[in-house]
């Protein structure tokens, strides 16, 4: 039994290698899955059904239903088919985190720094992660361009980009970007900001300087329209910080706040009235519970943990019941890993939240239409329903309950996690190497 | 085992005397242990008569140590369980909790904690589990234990009843001490003052890193050199005591100065305090099976993430080991995915004694769901409960008072209107020590507090 | 300013053109300085090296042929029969010697004083952005050919393992500075230049504790560099022409070094340590119209369809570790020293077969490390004459010297190389070296 998990390894190795090379594990986007318990999230359960999915999208769902000659059937043996889970804030998959230096760098892109080569891409999938809206830090008040990708492991990085989703940019407020819990290197000033005054403040003036910025180029291009454009029309010097900004001033970028506290979460839903900018969600929002009026009120929505809490001060009131109450309170909530680790049982997560009150099937959703809805692509996925893109995980018992374990992970009808065919190969390894269990 | 059955075939006059016998037993057995350890043990001497019981009725009873009872009751008197089973019956006068619908387990007890050492981990004041220094057999988590810590009720409405609070960060990080999760200061929550000294072997070389999990230090040493540097420390404690002892018989010789680490290792160096080594890698395993035989010491082994790799050798050597997080990443790649979900199966496979811990303060309520991450991949659940309840019991020496339900046991009972481990499961009620306790904590009154604004509009 | 201006007027007053006349120029000192390597001449001899295998390159292979010498330049090329031996000139017999072009390596770090950079940068470390910050390294007018000390050791070491000329990159910082091409024909380095500046060399890496100081802020900051080029050069134009209604744009150094590249299109070298930043370099050079070269692309075969499609020219390196964020790094030792044994060999032979030009560099390696490194490529499957090229004339025409090196042909310059046994073998020594036509004699292994 030891001698094959010191195989892993090699195997690991070898899948890695037969994935960049081969598409023998890759069905080519046709399957049909056979007598599954599907938990479709948006209907009604399913038991014993069939789900049919010709070039990754789901084209039948139902009972006894038949596959054309040649796709592969996969056998759930009453096993528990959920909809692919989306993590809606983590930051794997990049080749850096923040751009931690300046309080304002919404001009860096995190879609430019994916690495598919990242193996945390495999442990997520090993937990049923289908996607992930993967983002910059929270190291400044304004930091950058966020990206949503499918976990297409083994694929180059431009081809796990979801360009359906919204584009969203990334603010941090509270002891992250005040920078209170580091200790000052000597000779160092500290940064501004370093109150939540400041941080306020900050985003206030940038924005205003964005509009400036709008007002310089709408100038420039009226001039240059003119009958007579005046002589020497030299246009503004581009800035691609305050063009991100200008963006999201036009709507065109959603902001997604890492906040903690109450007043700074009701601070920065003010500014965005101010400014006319839209909010997707606030990133942990740990008081969320305090102020479900306000947040309703706004329409915006919060991922957050279930229970990873009192880590530092902002985090002291984080109650575990947040998640469950805020949703019965009619917010749009979805539980995240921000975690290369703690990605692979976002499931359970997800499922803690049954004790604080919800139901299995509401607990679900946070990890998948809600999820969806939250990064724009809920037409696309996060349920299981015909016309959808078939990205699935197959759970051994009910993905809500602590004994259950992921058996397979399919996006778009491409098998990218399959448990049983790598204990094969540790078997196989292991035999090669005249290992005799 | 013969306790058990014997209780369940007796009919009830002769389990009445039966039960004297037992509870006379039990207090003889907790002054032994008190006269070596000084754990306060719960007054006794009262006669059954006046005492007060408690009868939990019409519950499914799991006493982890014999079969499941359907529908059943439990008496509790003294804060002990005096009886349990399908057909007792109930003393007039008694309190009775009606638990229709519940399963009674025993409480849990996490083997490895921060619980009362660490408030907020970011807020350096709230955070007493590290001490400064890497030799520090002197200190005892007991008495830093912050017995109001807000994560304790968290963690006792989950159905914890115990844990293991542990100091760290050094090579010899202090003494850990075995706590119940209730008592109005931090010396009435003592079960074992001074439960096992902690001593903290070089951490397995991560061959990659997870987000913000800074913290871990590469090791700069190997295993091998630190044992060698822990023989030499062990050797000179004995001299130490050599030296004292012959002072003490000849009035010639002068004594030694006071030796501050090696006076506090004494306990050790003879045998009687264990120790709790932190040892990660399989060839650190061997190593420190060795040393432990060598030196003759008791030992407990902690984290043994690549213990499956040896798990023939640790079971031979018939230390048991307390897995560490299983929040975490297989520290080594090659070992496969679920390399550090797979190590408890195959530890209890090859009959080493294995118990759960949550390696926490502020996550310590999750200890039931790292063992039923074992069980998704291959944990009986009953061994997956066992680890989180008698084992841990036996392994910290305190199974003839708790760990199961048992008559003579003290009554440390939960009541979940689920299984233990699941997720979902509310626990209804706890008791600890016979005692009631509540399960309000800082989620609930939040919760409230914030509830009550909807209320007021 | 004043110490601006003055780089900048070493840097662009000479224009590449000029090479030639350089070349001259160092022909001229090598034949008044005198060299001991070469016997103390004044006058640099004409050198007939008679019966030698030769390996033109640009031609067939010659089986028994002769080169004169004259110079520092090659006379004549061609069978015994058909070439005349001037009487003038020194015969070198060289019977059973092999004659190859001198070869070259596009991308080094020698004579430097720091030590050479590890080939890739780790992952972003999360608390790397906050460490204590450091001067930042940017110095886009640096010229390396000021900071250059040749050392008479490393030049005879590279000599026995063939390489006679070497691009020597600046290494630090994102906007590094300028290379410069040199002869290893001495350790005198005004001798050696043949191209300064060669090209401005970026590499996608990071500050510590000030911006850019991770990946994502590396290329941000490099397109707002680039921008700021365009517009300050239109800015600058404008105002030269009329300042009618215009604020006299300030004078700033750093877009200054930057407008001979991003405006006038000179070379500049794109360092790409993984797969990840090829793509990031090809897009920012479509993006800005750039005239560029990538160089480490020790990943290139991943992503040789964009490179295709791209014809980018590559200087790639013989350096087979794989790269940290690779996910042939990430999966413990055993793999990676797998990956490092097999499949990054043949990242040479993977791009031939694709038919995609590159020229091969000891770019992080040291002068054993090249020559194991580059029969290893050739083991993986990259056959010996291709490999040739990668090392002759592909990087002469990178480094727009394809008139001057690369080959032996009348006019070029005197670089080539004498071996006992076929160039790439494993027994084989290279005996007689010659650099600018001075010619360095060295033992033979083994004695």
């Amino acid at each position: 039994m030891r001698e094959k998990i010191k195989k892993t390894g090699l195997l690991l190795s070898l899948l890695v290698f037969f994935l960049s090379s081969a598409s023998w594990l890759l069905a080519g986007g046709d399957l049909l899955i056979k007598n599954a318990t599907i938990l479709t999230v948006t209907g009604n359960t399913i038991p014993n059904g069939d789900v049919l999915v010709i070039n990754g999208v789901i084209k039948q769902i139902g009972q006894n239903l038949t596959a054309p000659a040649g796709v592969r059937i996969i056998e759930a043996n009453g096993r528990y088919l959920m909809p692919g889970i989306i993590d809606t804030h983590t930051h794997i998959a990049l080749s850096g985190t923040n751009e931690g230096t300046d309080a304002i760098t919404p001009e860096v892109t995190m879609a430019e720094v994916v690495n598919a080569d990242d193996t945390s891409i495999f442990t997520a999938l090993s937990g049923g992660v289908t996607m992930v809206h993967t983002m910059h830090g929270s190291a400044n008040v304004i930091g950058g361009t966020n990206v949503v990708l499918k976990l297409k492991w083994g694929k180059p990085s431009e081809e796990l980009i979801v360009k359906e989703a919204y584009p969203t940019l990334k603010f941090a407020l509270g002891e992250n970007v005040k920078q209170s819990n580091r200790t000052l290197l000597p000779g160092r000033p500290q940064r501004y900001p370093a109150t939540r005054m400041g941080a306020n403040a900050l985003i206030r003036s940038e924005l205003m300087r964005a509009k400036d910025y709008m007002a310089a180029w709408d100038h420039y291009e009226q001039l240059k329209k003119s009958k007579n454009p005046p002589a020497n029309l030299l246009p503004p010097r581009k800035d691609l910080r305050l063009e991100t900004l200008a963006d999201l001033l036009r709507g065109k970028l959603i902001a997604r706040c890492h906040a903690y506290v109450a007043p700074e979460m009701i601070e920065f839903l003010n500014l965005s009235r101010e400014f006319g900018f839209k909010i997707g969600a606030f990133e942990h929002a740990w008081e969320a519970y305090k102020i479900t009026n306000e947040l309703k009120a706004a329409g915006v929505g919060i991922s957050v943990f279930i229970d990873s809490w009192a880590y530092k001060m902002e985090a002291a009131e984080g109650i575990a019941y947040n998640a469950a109450y805020c949703t019965q309170k009619g917010l749009l909530v979805s539980i995240n890993s921000d975690s290369g680790e703690r990605i692979r049982r976002l499931f359970n997560e997800a499922g803690k939240s049954v004790k604080y009150g919800l139901t299995q099937d509401e607990a679900l959703k946070l990890i998948t239409i809600n999820a969806a809805k939250q990064l724009g692509v809920d037409r696309l996925v996060g349920s299981i329903e015909v016309g959808k893109q078939a990205d699935l995980a197959l759970f051994s018992q009910h993905p809500m309950s602590a004994y259950t374990r992921c058996e397979m992970t399919i996006i778009e009808g491409d098998v990218y996690f399959d448990r049983e065919a790598l204990l094969k190969e540790r078997a196989a390894a292991s035999t090669k190497k005249g290992g005799l269990s | 085992m013969k306790i058990k059955n014997m209780k369940v075939n007796r009919i009830k006059p002769v389990l009445l005397k039966n039960k004297n016998q037992l509870v006379f037993l039990a207090a003889l057995l907790g002054l032994t242990l008190l006269s070596i350890y000084s754990f306060p043990f719960p007054a006794a001497a009262q006669t059954e008569d006046k005492a007060e019981v408690t009868a939990i009725v019409g519950a499914k009873i799991v006493p982890v140590t014999g079969p499941v009872i359907d529908s059943g009751s439990i008496l509790i008197r003294n804060g002990r369980i005096a009886d349990l089973g399908a057909n007792i019956s109930i003393p007039s006068g008694a309190k009775v909790i009606e638990a229709k619908g519940l399963i009674a387990y025993p409480g849990m007890i996490d083997s490895y904690s921060w619980l009362g050492l660490e408030e907020i981990s970011g807020v350096r004041a709230t955070v007493d589990n590290r001490e400064t220094g890497r030799i520090n057999p002197q200190v005892k988590a007991i008495e830093a234990l912050r017995y109001d810590s807000m994560h304790i009720p968290i963690a006792r409405a989950n159905g914890i009843v115990a844990a293991v609070v542990v100091p760290s960060g050094g090579l010899i990080s202090g003494q850990s001490t075995l706590v119940k999760l209730e008592g109005w200061t931090n010396r009435e929550m003592v079960i074992k003052e001074s439960l096992a000294m902690i001593i903290e072997l070089p951490a397995l070389r991560r061959s990659r890193g997870e987000f913000a999990g800074f913290g871990r230090q590469q090791p700069q040493v190997t295993t091998e050199k630190i044992l060698d540097e822990l023989r030499q420390i062990f050797q000179k404690a004995r001299m130490y005591e050599k030296r004292r002892e012959a002072a003490r018989k000849n009035i010639l010789l002068s004594p030694p100065d006071f030796d501050e680490a090696s006076h506090f290792l004494l306990p050790v160096v003879k045998g009687e305090l264990p120790v709790i080594f932190s040892v990660h890698a399989d060839k650190d395993i061997l190593q420190t099976i060795k040393f432990v035989q060598e030196e003759k010491i008791k030992a407990i082994f902690y984290g043994v993430e690549q213990g499956f790799k040896v798990a023939k050798e640790i079971k031979e050597a018939g230390i048991p080991c307390i897995i560490g997080s299983l929040y975490s990443l297989p520290p080594v790649w090659e070992d496969g995915y679920d390399a550090l979900f797979l190590n408890p199966v195959i530890l209890n496979q090859a009959g080493v004694k294995i118990s759960f811990s949550s390696s926490s303060a502020s996550t310590a309520k999750d200890l039931p769901y790292h063992a039923a991450k074992a069980a998704a991949f291959g944990l009986k659940p009953e061994e997956a409960l066992k680890a989180v309840t008698i084992y841990p019991a036996e392994i910290f020496g305190v199974d003839k008072l708790m760990g199961s339900l048992e008559p003579g046991k003290t009554a440390s009972i939960v009541l979940a209107d689920g299984d233990l481990l699941e997720l979902g499961t509310k626990i209804q009620k706890v008791f600890i020590d016979g005692k009631e306790v509540s399960l309000e904590n800082r989620y609930t009154e939040l919760l409230k507090k914030f509830e009550q604004r909807e209320a007021d509009k | 300013m004043n110490k601006y201006l003055k780089k900048m007027q070493s840097a662009f007053v000479r224009p590449v053109a000029m090479v030639f006349l350089i070349i001259v120029m160092v022909v001229m000192a090598s034949s008044l300085v005198s060299s001991a390597e070469a016997g103390s001449q004044a006058v640099k001899p004409a050198y007939a090296l008679v019966n030698c295998r030769i390996f033109p390159v640009a031609q067939p292979v010659i089986e028994k042929g002769t080169i004169v010498i004259r110079d520092g330049l090659i006379e004549a090329v061609g069978p015994a029969e058909k070439v005349q031996i001037p009487e003038d000139a020194e015969i070198i017999e060289a019977n059973g010697l092999n004659a190859y072009p001198g070869l070259i390596s596009a991308h080094t770090n020698l004579f430097l004083e720091t030590k050479e950079q590890s080939q890739t940068a780790a992952p972003e470390d999360y608390l790397a952005a906050f460490s204590q910050p450091t001067e930042p390294k940017e110095l886009p007018w640096l010229q390396i050919v000021e900071k250059v000390k040749p050392k008479k050791q490393t030049v005879e070491a590279y000599h026995r393992i063939g390489i006679t000329t070497v691009v020597v990159a600046p290494h630090e910082g994102i906007f590094q500075g300028q290379g410069v091409v040199l002869n290893l024909n001495s350790d005198q380095v005004n001798e050696m230049v043949l191209a300064q500046p060669w090209a401005l060399h970026i590499n996608f890496t990071t500050e510590r504790g000030v911006y850019p100081s991770s990946p994502m802020g590396t290329l941000a900051f490099l397109r707002q560099k680039f921008f700021d080029t365009q517009h300050y050069s239109q800015h600058l134009q404008r105002y030269r022409q009329s300042p009618q209604f215009l604020k006299r744009p300030e004078y700033d150094p750093f877009l200054e070094a930057l407008l001979p590249f991003v405006i006038d299109k000179k070379p500049i070298v794109f360092q790409c340590n993984n797969l990840e930043e090829i793509k990031r370099a090809v897009k920012l050079i479509k993006e800005f119209k750039l005239n560029a070269v990538l160089t480490g692309c020790n990943e290139a075969w991943r992503v040789s369809q964009q490179l295709k499609s791209a014809s980018i020219p590559l200087l790639v390196t013989l350096d087979f570790r794989p790269p940290a964020s690779s996910v042939y790094a990430q999966q413990g030792q055993a793999t990676r020293e797998k990956a490092e044994k097999e499949i990054y060999p043949a990242n040479a032979s993977n791009l031939a077969k694709e038919k995609i030009n590159f020229s091969l560099t000891s770019f992080g390696l040291n002068d054993t490390n090249f020559v194991k490194n580059l029969r290893a490529a050739i083991k993986a499957g990259l056959p010996a004459d291709q490999a040739l090229r990668a090392l002759t004339i592909e990087p002469a025409r990178t480094l727009g010297l394809d008139k001057q090196l690369g080959s032996l042909e009348p006019g070029k310059i005197a670089n080539l190389i004498l071996t006992k046994g076929e160039l790439f073998d494993e027994k084989t020594s290279i005996v007689k070296v010659m650099v600018d036509g001075t010619l360095f004699t060295y033992e033979e292994k083994g004695q």
